[in-house]
């Protein structure tokens, strides 16, 4: 995977909610998400992080500015289109994994391609290999509710994977696992991202947002600060607004 | 989404609720099966009925004197008017090949000798075509002023011991003086012969109206003090008249039919004729052939089916506001996973495309269960009043469209409203 380029980028993004009073959810946000890179986004509730996360999932699109994905102006987009965006540049992981529960652990995993007219030879033998790649060759043909909670998430993130997309969006991935299989799936993500996945991970736990090259902060609908961190997980001094950020004061 | 992926995901969804499905489908098994039970009933009976009617009957053409347009089948509203010379000049005209009464003689009983049984549904009295030679199994048809008879197979068989050609039998008649018949044919089978007699199997003595009816019309006063009104002082003479004639055209084609016909009518309603002295408005002459006679049954047959048809349509109705309510309940319930759909990439139609699929399935389902159960239904029905089986093919075909058009209709505005989701909302749905 090409580690070179921008698989995210926002400029000057703003996502306004008109329920009575306007609200702005995000308020000026720039945010440049470079191929291979591991960024983790911290915050408060309410901070804009969910707004952020369907952004960049095109599963919504800007009151003003600019959100490219994959190379594509989402507002520009058409409804078809964005989904196809969403179907072949973004892979998401939930907090409550989201398998579908009448489909077992292969059949989720090709479940985005069958959206992309694979064909269901091809889509089976590529979601298996998946399964493969995340320790879950022995248990390709079971149900959901035939896996532990670490075993649903790794069919997640197969499933991210499955359509090779600029950026895996993963929501809270620990949320709802225990320490140990919380970093068994982190170590995964790690290895991902070592191949060359560009990763973006929410989450409000510090300790998981270390394992990132680096963790936006962000506070009423803006970036706070940029906190670049090193291999160890140590925070390098300074950089209150990151150098690709447009900064949290706009 | 390939049709095929949809269909697969859709049959997954169904079997997940198998009990819910099953009860969904259950208005439009109904309906459907309602519809082919009757459907197949009345071809059945339609079948039965025409297939008695041998070719060679077509050609004959039944008449009688009734009020114009009365309904209500053969010899409805019928009035004697017919003499025996009219008949003869009838057989006379060129179109027509023979042309002669017909005639029941109300009977108490017939003896073989020794034996005696009852016998209520009395002599058939006809011409010797009537009974068509192809139709006799042994001996020959009777002759037209002979003391002759021709049985069927059940009044041969009832005696103890069978009766054959050449025997003599004793008829005692309803006012109890009897007559002697030689019998000298018996039929191959015991279904009736006309629509006068009606089809069903039952004990039948077939004689010549001369010299039976004229005999006991003559002595009875039958056909004359019948006439009523102003007929009676024509009818001083007291001459025999027929209620009911059969007329053989050349052959069955419709054009010698109508020949046949048209100049009968001519002949009779002419002042040659004796019965053109009792027809007047109230009264005309009708000619009609089997096929036309069966007509007016097969009006009363498809007044019933189209009641049917109505109720079923009704179930079917009520089947498809089932399946649209349960498609309802399964777009709720399964929001969350059209979110995740969505979020992988579902386009908005394809979502569409699967829980129409899925309403498709439903009444397809029912459809094929439905024509099965009515096929069933029908086969016992048709066993149970003994006729032959018809499966109307074509409207199982019918039955089949019928289904998808229900699914269809009745998933559309669910499949439309799952289509539309928000996945953001979806995915947030608990």
């Amino acid at each position: 995977m090409a580690s070179s380029g921008t698989a995210v980028s926002l400029s000057n993004v703003r996502k306004t909610y008109r329920i009575g009073e306007p609200v702005h959810a995000l308020d000026g946000v720039s945010l440049e998400v470079p191929r291979g890179s591991y960024t983790a986004i911290m915050g408060p509730s309410g901070s804009g992080k969910s707004t952020l996360m369907n952004l960049v999932g095109c599963l919504d699109t800007p009151t003003e500015g600019t959100v490219v994905v994959g190379g594509q102006d989402v507002r520009t987009l058409g409804d078809r289109e964005r989904t196809r965006l969403r179907g072949t540049e973004v892979g998401f992981v939930f907090q409550t994994f989201n398998l579908m529960p009448r489909l077992n652990a292969v059949e989720n995993v090709a479940l985005p391609q069958l959206f992309q007219g694979v064909g269901r030879a091809e889509r089976l033998e590529r979601a298996r290999n998946l399964l493969e790649r995340v320790g879950l060759g022995d248990r390709t043909d079971h149900m959901p509710n035939e896996l532990s909670g670490g075993q649903r998430q790794r069919v997640a993130l197969a499933r991210a994977l499955v359509n090779d997309p600029a950026i895996v969006l993963a929501d809270e991935p620990s949320g709802n696992l225990d320490t140990d299989t919380e970093a068994d799936i982190l170590d995964l993500f790690d290895e991902f991202h070592e191949g060359g996945t560009t990763m973006l991970v929410v989450t409000h736990e510090r300790h998981v947002a270390e394992r990132a090259d680096r963790i936006v902060h962000l506070l009423d609908g803006k970036i706070e600060r940029i906190e670049e961190l090193d291999d160890a997980g140590e925070s390098q001094a300074g950089s209150p607004a990151g150098r690709e950020s447009g900064g949290g004061d706009e | 989404m390939n049709p095929l992926e949809s269909l697969r995901l859709a049959w997954r969804s169904i079997r997940g609720h198998r009990l819910r499905s099953a009860l969904t489908t259950l208005g439009i098994v109904i309906g459907i099966a309602a519809v082919i039970a009757f459907v197949t009933l009345g071809a059945s009976l339609q079948a039965g009925v025409i297939g008695d009617i041998s070719p060679d009957d077509q050609r004959n053409v039944y008449g009688w004197a009734a009020e114009p347009d009365s309904e209500g089948g053969p010899l409805a509203g019928a009035q004697p008017v017919f003499t025996q010379d009219d008949l003869e000049a009838v057989e006379d005209l060129e179109d027509v090949d023979a042309a002669y009464g017909y005639a029941t003689l109300q009977t108490q009983a017939i003896s073989n000798g020794e034996e005696t049984v009852a016998q209520g549904s009395g002599l058939i009295a006809s011409g010797p075509s009537y009974i068509r030679e192809e139709r006799i199994a042994e001996g020959r048809q009777f002759e037209m002023g002979a003391r002759e008879a021709v049985l069927n197979p059940a009044a041969a068989n009832q005696f103890e011991e069978n009766v054959s050609v050449g025997e003599n039998l004793t008829v005692t008649m309803l006012g109890g003086q009897q007559m002697d018949v030689e019998v000298v044919g018996i039929t191959d089978n015991s279904e009736g012969l006309s629509p006068f007699e009606g089809f069903e199997s039952s004990p039948r003595v077939y004689v010549p109206t001369d010299p039976y009816y004229t005999e006991q019309a003559s002595m009875l006063g039958i056909g004359g003090g019948a006439g009523g009104g102003a007929g009676n002082q024509s009818l001083a003479g007291g001459e025999a008249r027929f209620l009911a004639i059969i007329i053989e055209a050349e052959s069955a084609d419709q054009t010698d039919i109508d020949a046949a016909r048209e100049s009968a009518t001519d002949y009779l309603e002419s002042d040659a004729a004796d019965a053109s002295e009792l027809l007047d408005d109230d009264l005309e002459v009708q000619l009609q052939t089997s096929t036309e006679l069966l007509g007016q049954l097969q009006d009363v047959l498809n007044l019933l089916q189209n009641f049917i048809v109505g109720i079923a349509a009704i179930s079917l109705l009520v089947g498809s506001i089932g399946i649209a309510n349960i498609m309802l309940v399964s777009v709720t319930e399964r929001t969350r996973e059209i979110g995740i759909m969505k979020a992988v990439g579902a386009q908005n139609r394809d979502v569409l495309g699967l829980f129409l699929t899925e309403s498709v399935i439903l009444g397809v389902i029912g459809a094929i269960l439905g024509t099965g159960l009515g096929l069933v239904g029908g086969y016992l029905g048709a066993q149970y009043i003994d006729l032959p089986l018809v499966y109307p093919l074509e409207y199982v075909a019918l039955a089949i469209i019928v289904g998808m058009v229900v699914g269809i209709l009745a998933g559309l505005y669910p499949a439309w409203r799952a289509a539309r989701t928000d996945p953001i909302d979806a995915l947030r749905y608990e």
